[in-house]
């Protein structure tokens, strides 16, 4: 407790030696100076097809960022875009915002413009000047005077009323310290107050005297105003965004803060006396801007990177970024703690020491590990390390918390290092496994029936088998390179049903142990009362432990009792999508078979057959001998039994047609006819029959 | 009131013309909202979205938040996708709600959803809905200490390389993804008894979901492979989903990065983030495996004319033509596993049917010997395929009387028998009553 109190005291002491108030995050993150991402990303964003850009404004960005990078690509853009400066230039339609980009692109192209085309120009906009009534016109002709005043340094540029532009531009600024874009009901807006700081700064530089000391002062307050709007991310960036969202001139909020950072910086570099911004606010929107790691779009890298090159060299504080080139330390590979303290753009800061304030575990943040070592400087590759083997720090998760100090106190005031900067460090190691074993006791004695040693540096084939009325115990010790006990984030033992239920065990540890008991009659309810085969897997692992395993054990047969029928069923188990999918088994119909049927020749054979009695009937005819003797003899009734006989065969007849063409109902219509003529025919030759019979009688 | 009822009848012409989803009629309507926390995503995620604005997509970009959002007006759509990468969003602005991105979905657009550890409940309900369930408890990651991604600036092993993808050329390009894809989120788990979801990513067997922070004495509720890393659904509507739960996975840094899997010595120069993301993007938005059945006929063999109704066992052919959607045009697609069914409460033939290079599938077979009311049914379900359910109904009868088989040679006996017996009945009535 009462070192708890020293703590704190010494902290706080530390607070106010230094005049900046440090940020102490807990969710740091790290933020790295600008770095060859960037230059590739701008050569992909930036890419324009045979050195031409859409727009001036963009070929401005583009070279800016170039520039600032250190890529060297002005060859192959001049010629594209040195004829658009001079004819830009020399065009009497161009408004100062043309004018403005062009000379910002013949600023870095040097292009050769003739001396009096800029005097040309330089009057054109100091006209403009004079009766300009927006914040835009007023940016874009001082921007672009200050650029011809740099262009050509003999003649003699110097805005003649600059007290009164001074004025103008101011007559523009709000109470919070925001700008308005033009007199008349405009929206107050905060990327305006950064196009307004510069224009000022440009009316500055322009002056022919000394302005008027107060006004500045009055901006400076500005200033510190629009700085009381700075919003804070969790990871101690600052940034500005514009509060009012929907305008038509919306800026999103890294072209604010961009601009903001532009004016401030250029602001403060022409006028004497230090404006009062806290370094740490600096140093905030510096890890902004390098939170943002490579932007997406060219504007936003342009914006980016331009901000960060105004704070890499700026009067208000320049802000010294720490970061780690690894957080990740291998005790195995022994590697050193290295810092790099650099600027935004990433070249070497000033002397500085670094010091590990203090370094405590993730878990453990009351009582730190290390405190107050500091750290080498090794001049050769400008790095800071630190060997943390000697120092006794075993693997874990740990906050590193650096301090960085400037080594000539006088520098203080020029730069911003940010107090304490909490750092996560990894710090892993190979953890020794030993004395694995895996047992099967009985449950009323706990005495061992099987056991088996498990090597669990490589699979395992054991077999074991147990019943509900046993245990399993499973059981081994984890070591840490320093021969501490080590607890790692994830000890799993899996036991897979060869249904594929799972059964996920976290093995506990009971002082040096790692130990798990699996007592299965408490566990049949939740292994559904599934026997037969488990499948076991041992998990460990840690973000500490470089050797983390995921190992099979073997197979443990398990005798579980039947299941009761109000026993819960296990749940489905996802199903293998590919199964699901995939033609189907082709079906082909089994048509009906034909019914058997006897052989042709045998039907032949009984066709014939079937003749045979009617050949013995006439043959028996023929041998009663038969004769046709009371067939009449008379003319008529002779015809009408010719007739009726004629009629018989035709009836007949008809069915054999029937049989073979006709349908039902043109053989019954037939029928008919034939039916009437045959009882006529037949009444008449019957009745002559029966009249001759009696008459044969009656004799 | 002159003026409202112009505007009534003019926006009832001009109803046909605004296309309510992907359809086969107006596949090259594509109209998306892109729904963001922080306008910072565009910006950092800008690989992203540039790949789907190159593909002739119109991106919107607004804030989750905006009061003006609005999917639809005058009962039209205005989009015909939706992106969400606002993980963090509780309460969309405007009227814009979670019933109204179900009933987006239900009107068969597509829906790309990516969490991240800081996912509301808003998003975690939306992905539910869909059929995936992100872990309850808020502050859980997914970890894996053995197939994580080496790496200098990340030791809580939560930055995964997984390189478990789905076996399936159509979700994920035929180009196969040779580096393990980065993702940094929370994981889901799948509905087993729901088919239309899909797991695309899978995390590694040594994977689980925890705060890397806590330590845990109950194991955590997803583990191993059943964690699913990023799904897809298909709706049967055909809407396509994408479930993600990682946003980072689609971000720039994680795009450009390199990537070397813990155990491995190979160190791949660029994640397969990219192509993953793009190619899924590409099938989520119907670019790839969205199948159209036209032209489907049939008829008998020898003939050309689609007969009114078959008689069991006549010969037919059946033709389809089936094309896929190539983002552009409609190509045709080949395939040897399309199957035609010939169904009456079942199916009586199921038949493999062949394809040409042109897309056109052709198979004859004979009508079998049962009558009633049949159906030619096409039922192709493919994984990550549209479904293509075709039906056409059509009557099969029996024999007529007379179609039957006339002179049957067995039956000869007893037709000459009949035969017989009549002749001898002729002659038997002449000797009866003329003999004397």
């Amino acid at each position: 407790m009462a070192r708890n109190i020293v703590i704190v005291f010494l902290a706080s002491i530390l607070f106010f030696c230094f005049s900046s108030i440090s940020i102490c995050n807990a969710t740091s993150s790290i933020f790295n100076p600008v770095s060859f991402e960037h230059r590739s990303a701008a050569l992909e964003l930036f890419s324009a097809t045979d050195g031409s850009f859409t727009s001036l404004e963009e070929t401005y960005e583009a070279l800016r960022t170039f520039q600032i990078l250190g890529v060297e690509k002005k060859a192959e853009i001049s010629p594209v875009a040195c004829p658009l400066v001079v004819e830009t230039l020399t065009s009497p339609s161009s408004n100062p915002e043309k004018l403005f980009n062009a000379l910002r692109v013949q600023q870095i192209l040097k292009c050769g413009v003739d001396a009096d085309l800029f005097e040309g120009v330089a009057s054109k906009l100091e006209a403009v000047i004079k009766d300009a009534s927006s914040l835009l016109d007023f940016y874009h002709s001082v921007g672009s005077l200050v650029l011809i005043k740099n262009e050509v340094p003999e003649s003699n540029i110097v805005l003649g009323d600059a007290d009164s532009t001074f004025h103008s531009i101011k007559a523009l600024s709000q109470s919070d310290g925001r700008w308005r874009y033009g007199y008349s009901g405009a929206e107050s807006s905060t990327y305006a107050a950064g196009l307004a700081l510069e224009a000022l700064a440009g009316v500055v530089s322009l002056a022919s005297s000394e302005l008027d000391e107060s006004m500045i002062v009055t901006v400076k307050n500005d200033i510190r105003k629009l700085f009381d709007s700075l919003e804070k991310y969790d990871d101690g960036s600052f940034y500005f965004d514009e509060k009012v969202v929907d305008t038509a001139e919306h800026q999103n909020a890294l072209s604010t803060t961009s601009s903001v950072v532009r004016g401030i910086t250029s602001f403060s570099a022409v006028t004497p006396g230090k404006i009062d911004i806290p370094g740490d606010k600096i140093l905030g929107l510096a890890k902004f801007f390098l939170g943002i790691e490579v932007p997406g779009t060219a504007k936003d890298l342009f914006n980016q990177i331009d901000s960060l090159a105004c704070l890499e060299n700026n009067r208000v504080s320049i802000p010294l970024i720490i970061s780690l080139p690894a957080i990740v330390l291998s005790l195995s590979r022994k590697d050193l703690l290295k810092v790099q303290v650099k600027t935004v753009l990433g070249s070497d800061a000033p002397p500085v020491t670094v010091k590990l304030v203090q370094a405590y575990k993730t878990s453990a943040k009351e009582t730190p590990v290390l405190e107050n070592q500091e750290l080498k400087f090794d001049p050769k590759s400008s790095i800071h390390h630190l060997d943390l083997l000697p120092l006794g720090i075993d693997i874990g998760n740990y906050i590193f918390v650096f301090r960085v100090l400037l080594q000539d106190p006088g520098q203080k005031q020029i730069y911003a290092t940010g107090g304490q900067t909490h750092i996560p460090v990894y710090v892993t190691g190979f953890i020794t496994v030993d004395s694995a074993e895996i047992a099967v006791l009985d449950n009323d004695l706990g005495s061992i029936e099987t056991k088996k040693e498990l090597d669990l540096s490589k699979e395992n084939i054991l077999s074991l088998s147990a019943n509900h009325l046993q245990k399993l115990r499973l059981s081994f010790q984890l070591t840490s390179p320093l021969g501490h006990l080590f607890k790692p984030h994830q000890v799993f033992l899996k036991l897979r049903h060869v249904t594929e239920v799972e059964h996920i065990f976290v093995v506990g540890n009971s002082g040096k142990r790692f130990e798990i008991i699996l007592d299965f009659l408490g566990l049949v309810e939740k292994f559904y009362y599934l026997s037969g085969r488990y499948e076991m897997q041992l998990t460990v692992g840690d973000s500490a432990m470089e050797n983390s395993f995921i190992r099979g054990l073997g197979q443990v047969e398990l005798d579980l009792p039947e299941a009761p029928e109000k026993a819960t069923r296990p749940p489905p188990q996802p199903v293998d999508p590919y199964t699901r999918y995939g033609p189907k088994e082709e079906i082909m119909h089994i048509f009906r078979a034909p019914e058997k049927r006897p052989p042709q020749e045998l039907s032949l054979i009984f066709l014939g057959l079937t003749v045979v009695p009617f050949l013995l009937f006439l043959v028996g005819l023929l041998r009663l001998g038969v004769n046709l003797k009371n067939f009449p003899t008379s003319a008529i009734p002779a015809t009408f039994a010719f007739l009726f006989h004629a009629g018989l065969g035709a009836v007949l007849s008809l069915y054999l047609l029937f049989w073979l063409k006709l349908d039902l109902f043109t053989t019954l219509k037939a029928l008919g006819f034939l039916g009437v003529f045959l009882f006529f025919v037949g009444h008449r030759t019957l009745s002559h029959l029966a009249s001759t019979a009696a008459k044969l009688k009656a004799a | 009131m002159a003026n409202f009822s112009i505007f009534f009848f003019t926006s009832i012409l001009l109803l046909p013309l605004l296309c309510q989803s992907f359809s086969t009629a107006n596949p090259t309507d594509k109209r998306i909202l892109v729904l963001l926390d922080d306008l910072a995503i565009k910006s950092s995620h800008s690989i992203f979205f540039k790949s789907l604005q190159q593909r002739g997509f119109k991106l919107d970009f607004k804030l989750a938040d905006d009061p003006k959002i609005s999917l639809h007006r005058y009962g039209q759509y205005l989009y015909d996708g939706l992106i969400l990468f606002s993980p963090s969003i509780n309460k969309f602005g405007g009227s814009f709600d979670l019933a109204s991105v179900l009933e987006f979905v239900d009107s068969g657009h597509d829906l790309i959803l990516a969490a991240d550890s800081s996912a509301s409940d808003l998003i975690r309900e939306i992905a539910n809905e869909c059929g995936a369930d992100f872990d309850e408890d808020s502050s859980a990651m997914v970890i894996d200490h053995t197939s994580y991604a080496v790496s200098n600036s990340e030791g809580d092993h939560t930055l995964i390389a997984s390189d478990d993808f789905i076996n399936s050329n159509v979700i994920l390009g035929s180009k196969m993804i040779e580096a393990p894809v980065l993702f940094k989120g929370i994981g889901h788990t799948l509905n087993p008894v729901n088919s239309q979801v899909l797991k695309v990513l899978s995390a590694s067997s040594s994977a689980y979901s925890a705060n890397p922070e806590t330590k845990f004495t109950s194991p955590p509720s997803l583990t191993g492979s059943r964690i699913s890393l990023v799904s897809v659904v298909q709706a049967r509507n055909n809407a396509r989903i994408l479930i993600s739960g990682s946003l980072d996975l689609f971000s720039n840094r994680l795009f450009r990065s390199g990537v070397q899997m813990a155990g491995s010595l190979t160190k791949y120069p660029k994640s397969g983030n990219e192509q993953f993301a793009t190619e899924l993007s590409k099938w989520v938005f119907h670019e790839r495996g969205h199948l159209k059945a036209v032209n489907v006929r049939h008829n008998k063999v020898g003939e050309t004319d689609e007969p009114a109704m078959y008689r069991i066992n006549d010969d037919l052919e059946y033709f389809v033509e089936i094309y896929e959607w190539s983002g552009t045009s409609w190509e045709p697609y080949v395939s040897d596993d399309v199957q035609v069914q010939f169904y009456m409460m079942s199916p009586y033939v199921l038949k493999t049917i062949s394809a040409d290079q042109k897309g056109l599938y052709y198979t004859s077979f004979k009508v079998p010997d049962v009558y009633g009311v049949f159906q030619f049914k096409v039922e192709y379900h493919r994984l990550g395929y549209t479904s293509l359910n075709l039906a056409k109904q059509i009557p099969v009868r029996p024999f007529r009387h007379n179609e039957y088989e006339r002179f049957l040679t067995a039956a000869f006996p007893y037709y000459g028998s009949s035969f017989s017996t009549m002749a001898g009945f002729f002659v038997f009535t002449i000797i009866y009553l003329y003999n004397k």
